[in-house]
């Protein structure tokens, strides 16, 4: 009556979850910044994004060629990691550049360290640190969106700006940090830019409500915890406000800290990597402060206008400390002796 | 102490599966198989295995007691039929693989099934002294029928060194597809009660708390009114708690309700508090008031693949085959046989393994059921989300303690509290790279039982 019955250890039912539902949840987290780039500047930010995505599957392919590995690419990690890859990425970029960048970000930020789940290091971020070390003009080019009037008045008034690239509004307010430049003529008109995207700076980031949406979807599928994103803004917020506080004449106003740049798609969609962030509570609560800190020193105190690409690889550093920091105990408390 | 709100008692972490509990919660528990043969397990509990007190081609009677051990922490098994021993031999063992049992063909013509126990109505726990009702616990053979199978004797007797203030039923059956302790508040609501108020004298417990998921609202009513009818003004009370898995371990029932936690790799007398299940004091009430032996229980034969699921009250010794023919086989494909739930069963081979004293249940699962779970999909790295993390209910750090036991790094995974684990399967429930993590820490703690046994010698 009974043939073939398995035998396995307890549970015997699971929650239909995997690694690959998990992976495509943030793909489709991704998708309205991604639709939000291909609107704003156009052909280039389908091409790059379509590259970076099939540059990376064909990195960990070769890369699970070379080292006899079955085929890994069913996870969907691969497209993740080019997606986020391309979303960074200046609209104007190179295609070869990209390329070269999704195949370090593969080849030398995840499967030298032995694949999904081993690796330290925020692939995506990997690859685009290389490309920013390597190729640091192509890497600061912004292009204004397509859908911008060209005649509009740049956003760096006073500084020589070709009609076809404009400074993002980070580096602007870098530039007015630096030359004690007032901060205040940063008007109504380009705090709503930030929001809608119509603004320069990288393909996935400028747009706030695409990433919000993209974000609050993940939170909704519980695919990510709020834990991290709340960290980053709220200690980026501190850090932000307390510069302003102090010295409002040069210091841009807080929230504009939090709507430009990468800011919110790394508190999203690369600070929130599983791979790369702790795993306890705690520990994200820790690293989401780290994060926001050390992207708000950066873009006040330090040389870069945009921090958010060292601060996430500083603190993915750090994680396996963090781990061990707060290590759990048991809810009966330690074991008596 | 003061209770909190009704309803809303939880602890941190936990899963929410799908109850399924409807395929047998409206079936009424039934007389099972007319048995022509039993095997009766000597090791139906934690702590020494029995030694056999017949022979072979020995009579038996119904309710004779055929093994016992003086040890402290045991129960001996009794018959549950008349019939001929028919020879002490291996047997599969749901958990111990291969173990001594006493096989009985049962004489024809011979009553094989025990009617119903009943009660008095001038029933008075006045009558029985704390001592008679704890002999008479361990001469039944009692033990925790919930699972675990701690004999029952040895948690109710008072102890100086850890009194005990507080007694709690556990009437959650949190695990999936279960109902036996469900219909056993709907229908024997009075021997519950009596059973409670003899293990409470037992005991010497103050106060009684009858803990029950909020999913059974019909049990939570019915045990209400039968205290508010027999409990004469004693500290006994019905508590609604969340409906979440596993709201049933010992551990989590104590912390929703008490809001203690009993002591990593203690026991709950430690806080003074005595958790029993409601099939075993239903059991006490027999023992005690009817002097009848452990040797029958109500068990839920359920799941998609079997034809006639329901609950049935059964001869401990019936193997899973007599019940599978009395269910009328299985329906679909039946792809695995759990003896007990989906999230702590254990998945049989031999459908020759016998019931047993903490068989609440036997689970036929559909390969859609099972489908879902781990080896329909491909097992990926850990991804290091802290799932598991969050839905542990020891709190613990399951992936860590599971990868130092598959690299055989069993100090780390002593160093993250391997022991503390109660191997409730949440883990492995949530995990998206599908890594058997409940799997690995049970098998890191056999190595670690053995190291120590090694060292002992």
């Amino acid at each position: 009556m009974l043939k073939d019955i398995r035998v396995s250890c307890a549970p015997h039912i699971s929650e239909p979850l995997s690694t690959r539902s998990v992976m495509v949840d943030v793909a489709i987290g991704l998708a309205p910044a991604m639709a939000a780039a291909g609107y704003y500047f156009r052909f280039h930010a389908v091409v790059l994004i379509a590259t970076c995505v099939l540059s990376c599957v064909a990195t960990e392919w070769l890369c699970d060629l070379v080292r006899k590995r079955p085929n890994s690419l069913d996870d969907i990690s691969a497209v993740v990691t080019g997606i986020i890859l391309a979303l960074s990425l200046p609209p104007k970029l190179p295609i070869w550049t990209a390329v070269v960048g999704s195949a370090f970000a593969i080849a030398i930020g995840k499967m030298a360290f032995g694949g999904l789940g081993a690796n330290i290091f925020n692939p995506a971020m990997v690859g685009r640190t290389f490309l920013s070390v390597s190729f640091g003009v192509l890497m600061t080019s912004w292009t204004v969106p397509a859908t911008m009037d060209p005649a509009m008045p740049a956003i760096a008034q006073g500084n020589a700006i070709s009609v076809r690239t404009q400074a993002t509004p980070l580096a602007w307010s870098k530039l007015a940090i630096k030359n004690e430049l007032g901060a205040d003529i940063y008007g109504e008109q380009q705090f709503s830019a930030t929001l809608t995207g119509e603004i320069g700076g990288c393909l996935g980031e400028t747009s706030v409500i695409a990433v919000v949406i993209g974000g609050l979807y993940l939170l909704i599928r519980r695919t990510i915890s709020v834990h991290i994103p709340l960290a980053i803004l709220a200690a980026a917020l501190a850090f932000a406000s307390i510069a302003y506080f102090i010295d409002s004449y040069v210091y841009v106003q807080p929230f504009f800290h939090l709507t430009s740049g990468g800011l919110l798609l790394c508190a999203f969609f690369i600070a929130t990597d599983p791979v790369t962030a702790p795993l306890t509570r705690r520990g994200m609560w820790l690293f989401g402060i780290g994060v926001g800190t050390i992207t708000m020193l950066i873009r006040i105190v330090g040389e870069y206008p945009e921090g958010v690409m060292f601060s996430v690889l500083l603190m993915n550093a750090v994680t396996p400390l963090i781990d061990r920091l707060f290590k759990p105990i048991p809810a009966g408390g330690k074991p008596g002796v | 102490m003061k209770l909190r709100a009704i309803g809303r008692f939880s602890f941190p972490g936990g899963v929410h599966p799908p109850e399924k509990k409807t395929l047998t919660s409206e079936r009424r528990i039934q007389a099972g198989p007319a048995v022509t043969e039993v095997a009766v397990m000597l090791s139906q509990h934690l702590g020494a295995v029995c030694e056999p007190l017949v022979r072979k081609a020995e009579a038996v009677q119904a309710g004779q007691k055929i093994g016992d051990c003086d040890a402290f922490v045991s129960a001996p098994v009794h018959s549950p039929i008349n019939g001929k021993v028919k020879e002490i031999a291996l047997r599969s063992h749901p958990v111990l693989g291969r173990s001594l049992a006493v096989v009985i063909d049962a004489l024809p013509h011979h009553p094989t099934k025990r009617s119903y126990f009943t009660l008095d109505d001038d029933f008075d726990e006045g009558r029985y002294s704390a001592e008679q009702i704890c002999e008479a616990v361990r001469e039944a053979g009692i033990v925790g029928m919930g699972g675990a199978g701690f004999p029952t004797r040895v948690k109710i007797e008072p102890n100086p060194r850890l009194p005990k203030h507080t007694l709690i039923i556990n009437g959650c059956e949190c695990e999936p597809y279960i109902t036996s302790d469900y219909r056993i508040m709907l229908e024997w609501t009075r021997q519950i009660v009596v059973g409670v108020k003899l293990a409470r004298r037992a005991s010497g417990c103050t106060r009684v708390l009858i803990a029950i998921e909020d999913n059974k609202p019909q049990a939570i009513e019915q045990m209400s009114a039968a205290i508010r009818e027999f409990a004469d003004g004693g500290n006994i009370q019905v508590v609604p708690v969340k409906t979440k898995y596993p709201q049933g371990g010992e551990r989590q029932l104590i912390r929703a309700i008490l809001k203690r936690n009993v002591p990593t790799g203690g026991i709950p007398p430690m806080i003074g508090v005595v958790v029993l299940n409601v099939a075993t004091v239903a059991a006490i009430a027999e023992a005690v008031v009817g002097k009848l032996p452990l040797t029958h229980r109500a068990v839920t034969v359920t799941g998609e693949a079997i034809a006639r699921p329901g609950n049935y009250y059964v001869p401990i010794g019936t193997s899973v085959e007599d019940l599978l023919e009395f269910c009328e086989g299985v329906t679909e494909r039946c792809a695995k046989v759990v003896i007990g739930g989906p999230m702590m069963g254990i998945a049989i081979a031999d459908l020759k393994v016998p019931v047993m004293k903490t068989t609440n249940a036997v689970t036929f699962l559909t390969k859609e059921q099972i489908g879902r779970a781990k080896f329909a999909r491909r097992q990926t790295a850990c991804i290091r989300c802290g799932r598991c993390l969050q839905v542990c209910p020891e709190n613990l750090n399951p992936t860590r303690i599971a990868h130092a036991v598959k690299h055989n790094l069993l100090d780390t995974a002593q160093r993250y509290y391997m022991s503390a684990c109660i191997e409730c399967g949440c883990c492995s429930y949530v995990c998206p790279a599908n890594i058997e993590l409940t799997g690995y820490i049970k098998t890191g703690k056999i190595f670690v039982a053995r190291q120590k046994k090694k060292m002992a010698q």
